[in-house]
């Protein structure tokens, strides 16, 4: 058993390895970490690339799979991408929810077989207060597009980021009623707060958060591999560099041992002293 | 034989090719070398590459730092490498660092080929130190029988190894500084200055 196995099953790693496959958006929204768009720079992740690192990941110990974006469906690629990579593990995909067509709904229905699930953003009961993050119908959107990706037999979740006095109690309870409604269990939805990095910062949004109190999950992009998936954020048009691993991803073993290293508390610190001049 | 510019201390500096990290952008493997402040800026552009940075920092820490080698004769070492191959960074760092290390004024000039060596070295195993330094870092193929036999008589084996990859790592470092542009510091100037060296 590897040493990355033995930490996940320890508790001590967590053991999901997230990739970016890309960072461009049909969206904008207001906390975006990575300054998403349709217009920026999409870097984007190989989908043999990402198939490489699901099968890495597997044989190391980890036990599954996270995709984000950017928007991750805006990949032509993406349907056949995740029947690949959740041949190796679970995968969980994190989507605007928004570009769920016919065409793409017929490319999505094999996905039903197999250990796939979507994660599509809702922030508020209130399509107003939701669009105002999101943009313009996206509540009405995604309201839409979750009962069809259900009865194609996809696991659904929802995940609500935002403000923690953007969303009372009342709020929580229609929101929760909602995704009843739409046959989204409890167990399935997630309420996160905005972490104050990329758009979030420049907005003022957001906590801001130390590295230690951010799950040290793995996380894949183009540059590199990263703390977590708030990780590798943009502001500014320029990468953040502070929660970067290293710029290797493969073998993936590279990086999951340095992250290791990190969380046992190995952190360097000798090499401030030799003194270079 | 002084080619080399005179020390105009608040000139501005020249940028480096690449982005130095600083304490906000330093990836996690290399913040404790950010802990203080803003470090050098070899440790700054190294930072780039934190799996490099994470293996080349105690490479370079442990081949340039204190050792069974005395000080003074890796810091003959690291001067005169720096001048053969003209890196204008570790030249001025290690000016310093040689003067603070207990070398005369005349002997710093003399390993940065401002002055002969030959007349200013009489101990017998830094003459065959600089004539192994020199063979190293400017030859090619073999080196000459009688610079190497003149290195072994005064050196034993572990010395001959730890100065001969002194001499590499100290190339390299010249080579990444100068190529990456990596300028002097203004301390570093403002010392040269004061101690009567051209940078």
């Amino acid at each position: 058993m590897s040493a990355i196995a033995e930490a996940i099953d320890a508790g001590t790693l967590p053991g999901r390895v997230w990739m970016y496959a890309d960072y461009h958006c049909n969206l904008a929204c207001t906390y975006c970490l990575t300054e998403s768009a349709p217009g920026v720079s999409k870097r984007l992740l190989d989908p043999d690339e990402m198939i490489r690192i699901a099968r890495e990941a597997a044989e190391l110990g980890y036990r599954d799979i996270g995709i984000t974006g950017g928007e991750p469906f805006l990949l032509r690629h993406l349907p056949e991408t995740l029947a690949a990579v959740s041949e190796y593990l679970p995968t969980l995909v994190l989507t605007n929810g928004t570009l769920f067509n016919e065409t793409r709904l017929a490319e999505l229905a094999p996905l039903a077989r197999l250990p796939v699930a979507l994660q599509i953003s809702l922030d508020s009961p209130d399509p107003d207060v939701n669009d105002e993050m999101r943009g313009p119908d996206n509540f009405a959107t995604v309201i839409d597009a979750i009962p069809r990706l259900r009865d194609l037999g996809i696991t659904v979740r929802i995940a609500t980021t935002g403000e923690p006095d953007r969303l009372d109690e009342d709020d929580h309870a229609r929101l929760c009623a909602l995704h009843r409604e739409l046959g989204v269990p409890d167990e399935d939805h997630i309420v996160r707060p905005i972490v104050r990095r990329g758009r979030a910062a420049d907005v003022g949004l957001g906590q801001d958060f130390a590295p230690e109190q951010i799950p040290a999950e793995l996380c894949i992009s183009v540059d590199g591999a990263f703390w977590s998936p708030f990780g590798p954020t943009v502001r500014g048009g320029e990468l953040d560099t502070d929660l970067l691993i290293s710029r290797t991803t493969a073998p993936l073993s590279r990086p999951a041992n340095l992250l290791l290293r990190l969380i046992q508390g190995r952190l360097p610190g000798d090499a401030a002293a030799i003194g270079i001049r | 034989m002084n080619s080399m510019r005179v020390v105009d201390a608040a000139a501005p500096a020249t940028s480096p090719l690449v982005a130095l990290m600083t304490p906000a952008t330093a990836p996690l493997l290399t913040r404790g070398a950010f802990a203080d402040g803003q470090p050098d800026p070899i440790t700054a552009v190294l930072a780039q590459v934190p799996e490099l940075f994470d293996v080349a920092l105690p490479f370079i820490g442990a081949t340039l730092g204190p050792s069974f080698v005395p000080l003074r004769a890796k810091e003959i070492v690291i001067l005169r490498t720096s001048a053969l191959l003209e890196c204008e960074y570790c030249v001025g760092a290690h000016t310093v660092v040689a003067t603070d290390a207990g070398l005369g004024h005349d002997e710093v000039r003399a390993l940065r080929a401002e002055l002969d060596w030959v007349a200013v070295f009489t101990d017998n195993a830094e003459r065959a130190l600089i004539g192994w330094i020199d063979a190293i870092a400017l030859g090619r193929g073999r080196v000459d029988e009688s610079i190497a036999t003149a290195m072994t008589d005064h050196w034993d084996d572990p010395a001959v190894v730890e100065i001969t990859v002194l001499i590499g790592t100290t190339m390299m470092l010249n080579r990444l500084c100068t190529g990456l542009g990596l300028p002097p510091g203004a301390d570093t100037l403002e010392r040269l200055s004061t101690d009567g060296f051209s940078a």
